[in-house]
């Protein structure tokens, strides 16, 4: 019977504690500065086109196999306005397919690829799969409206 | 006679217009409490578990038993292909009528309750106790092993604790000297039937738990073994008239705990109160305390873990049932030999024997729940599967 | 001795309990053959949830493949991490870094809390407790999570070691946050054992029930906190010290019996054990200095080798068998998985007992599913 009192007195404490529960549509808890939502592209406003080279390195490092990179020649190169010799043209991630590991990010020569930290990361229910695969459009733009602050890792 | 509620407010002169109303009154006032139940026993669960409970539905979720009734009302009522079907049917009607009869004779205050007998008290457990027959029907009728152990087990565990149950309302009717309900309550103005007998007190909390397949009793409806049990074939409406009926009888064996041990709506003060105000207050104090040990029974669903089906049965038959014999006998030798008034000496001995009760808990738990030895149950084992090489 | 009346015939039932049953912790099946209550015989089925890891791994670099390894034991993935990446510096010869060494600890040993807190709270719901347990237990686990995704930005596939060190510094204020997360969890641990360890419907429960004597464990060939409740006192973080165990001061806790309870004791104890780890560590662990060692190749290849690496995980013994053939990728990666061993006891202790007991021993094994099928 002590022991029966006990477990009571235990649950008795813990009413008096203020609930962990927080509301979730409503309230947002804030996520850290790493969180790993899934991968976006980054913009590069200076030049006005994507920092992507079209490179491939993350394609070939990716473990699950979700992305598809194509390359071209740039043509603001030609024109004396960037440095880029190559350009990204094409830039699928399918994000139903993506876990999420980070690595693209690690081997990205040219820190053009980033893990959403923000809550639009996580929020990407859908009714079809097919709205899943992100093309470069999407993938660029929330850098592009400035909404992610990409966070690098130093290792 | 007259019986306030709809006697005087109402006025109904015919005797069968007088019992229908009386009926749907009665089925109005269960649907809200059952509805209010849920959404206490979710909410305070929820504090206790440093949870918020329901918060989308309405202001601080208090619509949220309304949306789940409604969701449970639209939802399509299955029935298993093999299920025996008018057995499977009619079973949630047989556990949810009893209780609703109990309904009837329940006293709120002196003259606030819908029926008044002179054996209520009789009346209510001998009613509340038929509805195991609807827990075997829905057990067997469903088609499905698992409701079947929960039915087998619903049986068990209802049979057993209707016994200490009985004898603890026994001796209060000794003590008392009536079956009225009424006339128990109002013996008890200066001091309520707990402190002259606390160990019917406690065996009644007990059996009660029992009987309403709450934890640590909820074994028939197991949600990590029996999935539910009875209640795994069920949907919608069906399944609803079972919950119905859970939070029911909560209610009832609540406002039958009050007005047998805590003096329902007489003690404290009930007879200082000037007249008019005397069913407000004796509503006000029996809603008080049947509102404390629906709270307790909640607290002890959210803190106890479940008991094992032995353990559970030698509890009652070894434990309860003979406490609460030694306690009717110890009372009925009193009552009629105590040369100097029995209160003092039935509140000593029946406190003497809840402590009895209290070490048979402690040495029994650390006796492993007094349940049979391992090696006999591996060689009931071994005869069954002889000959199946297992 | 019990005779069975022999003039009704009776006939045991065969239930199917799982794979979606609430308390068979993921997709696992036993048939159980009962004659009333008591189960009779009892046929563990296996198999739903596998996903050929061990091949995939074969795919994949050693980069890669830590994300299999996150992916088998879904509660344990710090530990598993660990076991891999060692596993892989062992072949390529590779030394990691001394503050690698110990943030690798730090974060294995808050991942065992979280897991037994994981336990504690699904035992709590087999056991009966009405989500009380469970709610306690994920409070706490729910605040190393946080912590652990502000360190590695993912709450449960951490995808943070690497082979030669760990992927990148700790957040900032790790020491002040990781003292305080210590202490809350410290409260918890306290809430979960004054709620259960004396409670007497709780102890009558698990008292008992689920025997199994060291030998027949040892026989079984069952590891971790399984063992240890049958006091038999073996952790590979004492008895073969991987990493930089030998530097830490801490207990094995060990039970009597080996029933249910003293499974759960034992765990209970044990995320204690592992909290002074951590606070040990905390204190020695260098403030500053590389986390990979120099001149790591960007595409690591081991030459033809092979080896088996084991670690103490949450649930007993995790081994890893790693075969080289030269190049990037692994030619057999072969996992050895506590759960499976584990759980392949549960015929040796569930027969005998009543159901609800099998649902309860169950519980006590702590299989995780992922890890049983891989």
């Amino acid at each position: 019977m002590i022991g029966l009192l006990k477990s009571m007195r235990t649950t008795l404490t813990t009413t008096m504690r203020r609930p962990v529960t927080t509301q979730y549509p409503e309230v947002h808890r804030p996520i850290p500065e790493r969180e790993r939502a899934f991968p976006l592209l980054l913009w590069d406003e200076r030049v006005v086109e994507p920092f992507c080279t079209g490179c491939q390195a993350c394609e070939r490092a990716c473990p699950v196999d979700c992305m598809t990179v194509t390359m071209r020649d740039n043509p603001k190169f030609k024109a004396g306005e960037s440095k880029r010799r190559k350009i990204v043209d094409t830039f699928w991630i399918d994000y139903g397919r993506c876990m999420r590991c980070n690595i693209c990010i690690e081997v990205c020569n040219f820190d053009a690829i980033a893990m959403n930290n923000t809550w639009s990361g996580h929020e990407l229910s859908v009714y079809d799969r097919q709205e899943l695969v992100m093309d470069l459009d999407e993938l660029l733009a929330k850098s592009y409206a400035g909404e992610v602050q990409a966070w690098v890792p130093q290792a | 006679m007259s019986y306030l509620l709809l006697g005087t407010i109402f006025d109904v002169p015919a005797r069968w217009l007088d019992a229908i109303v009386r009926v749907g009154l009665i089925t109005l006032w269960m649907t809200l409490l059952v509805l209010a139940l849920t959404y206490i026993e979710r909410k305070v669960i929820g504090r206790i578990q440093q949870r918020l409970g329901p918060t989308r539905t309405g202001p601080a979720g208090l619509f949220q038993p309304v949306a789940d009734a409604l969701k449970l009302l639209t939802k399509e009522d299955l029935r298993p292909r093999l299920a025996d079907r008018w057995v499977f049917e009619l079973a949630p009607y047989l556990v949810f009528v009893p209780v609703f009869l109990g309904f009837v004779a329940l006293p709120y205050a002196h003259d606030w309750g819908i029926r008044f007998f002179d054996l209520g008290l009789f009346y209510i457990l001998a009613v509340t106790s038929v509805n195991i027959v609807g827990w075997v029907m829905a057990g067997w009728g469903s088609d499905n092993k698992y409701a079947l152990l929960g039915g087998v087990r619903a049986v068990a565990q209802m049979i057993s604790y209707e016994i200490p149950l009985l004898l603890a309302a026994l001796s209060i009717v000794m003590v008392s000297n009536t079956l009225d309900l009424r006339a128990i309550v109002e013996q008890q103005h200066r001091i309520p039937n707990i402190l002259i007998q606390p160990l019917p007190a406690f065996i009644f909390l007990i059996a009660m738990l029992a009987e309403t397949n709450r934890n640590p009793f909820d074994i028939p409806v197991a949600e990590s073994e029996v999935v539910g049990g009875v209640t795994v074939e069920y949907s919608g409406i069906r399944w609803s008239f079972f919950q119905l009926t859970e939070y029911s009888a909560l209610f009832i064996f609540a406002v039958l705990g009050s007005a047998l041990f805590l003096g329902g709506y007489q003690w404290p003060a009930g007879g200082r109160i000037p007249g008019a105000f005397q069913p407000w207050y004796g509503l006000l104090i029996t809603g008080i305390k049947a509102g404390m040990i629906i709270v307790a029974m909640i607290w002890l669903r959210a803190t106890l873990p479940r008991m094992r089906v032995d353990q559970l049965m030698s509890f009652a038959w070894k434990v309860l049932i003979p406490l609460s014999f030694v306690q009717v006998f110890v009372t009925g030798l009193i009552l009629v030999y105590s040369p100097w008034g029995w209160g003092l000496w039935l509140g000593l001995t029946s406190g003497a024997l809840l402590a009895a009760l209290f070490y048979a808990v402690k040495v029994g738990a650390q006796r492993l729940g007094m349940r049979r030895p391992r090696e006999e149950r591996l060689e009931a084992v071994r005869q069954l599967t002889a000959g199946r090489g297992v | 001795m019990t005779t069975i009346d022999q003039e009704f015939e009776t006939v045991s039932i065969d239930i199917n309990m799982g794979p979606q049953h609430p308390s068979t912790h993921g997709v696992f099946r036993m048939v159980l053959s009962i004659d009333g209550e008591l189960v009779v015989d009892v046929e563990p089925v296996i198999g739903y949830m596998h996903r050929g890891g061990e091949k995939l791994s074969e795919n994949l670099d050693y980069r890669q493949g830590i994300g299999i390894q996150d992916r088998t034991d879904y509660l344990g993935n710090f530990n598993c991490e660990h076991c891999y990446v060692m596993a892989a510096e062992k072949l390529a010869g590779i030394v990691p870094t001394e503050r690698a060494e110990y943030m690798r600890v730090i974060c294995t040993e808050m991942n065992r809390v979280a897991s037994h807190l994981m336990f504690m709270g699904a035992f709590g719901t087999d056991v009966g407790v009405f989500g009380t347990m469970f709610t306690y237990a994920f409070r706490d686990r729910e605040d190393i999570q946080r912590f652990f995704e502000e360190l590695t930005g993912e709450r449960i596939m951490y995808n943070y070691f690497r082979v030669g060190g760990v992927a990148w510094e700790p957040q900032i204020g790790f020491d002040a946050k990781l003292t305080a997360l210590i202490k809350r969890l410290r409260q918890g641990i306290a809430d979960i054992d004054s709620m259960l360890t004396t409670n007497e419907v709780f102890v009558s429960r698990c008292k008992g029930v689920g025997l199994i004597s060291a030998e027949k464990a040892i026989e079984y060939g069952l590891t971790g906190p399984m063992l240890r409740a049958s006091g038999v006192k073996y952790d590979l973080r004492k008895d073969e010290p991987y990493s930089i165990y030998d530097r830490f001061d801490f207990d094995i806790p060990i039970g009597e019996h080996g029933d249910c309870f003293d499974r759960y004791a034992v765990r209970l104890e044990e995320m204690r054990q592992s909290l002074r780890i951590v606070e040990q560590a905390l204190e020695q662990m260098p403030k500053t200095g590389p986390l990979m060692p120099e001149k790591m190749p960007r595409m690591l290849r081991i030459p033809a080798s092979e080896c088996y690496m084991r670690t103490e995980n949450p649930r007993g013994e995790y081994g890893i068998y790693l075969v080289s053939k030269g190049g990037n990728k692994p030619y057999r990666l072969k996992m050895r998985s506590p759960s499976f061993s584990n759980l392949m006891a549960l015929r040796e202790m569930t027969i005998g007992e009543y159901i609800a007991d099998a649902v309860i021993i169950l519980g006590s094994t702590d299989i995780v599913l992922c890890e049983v099928d891989r």
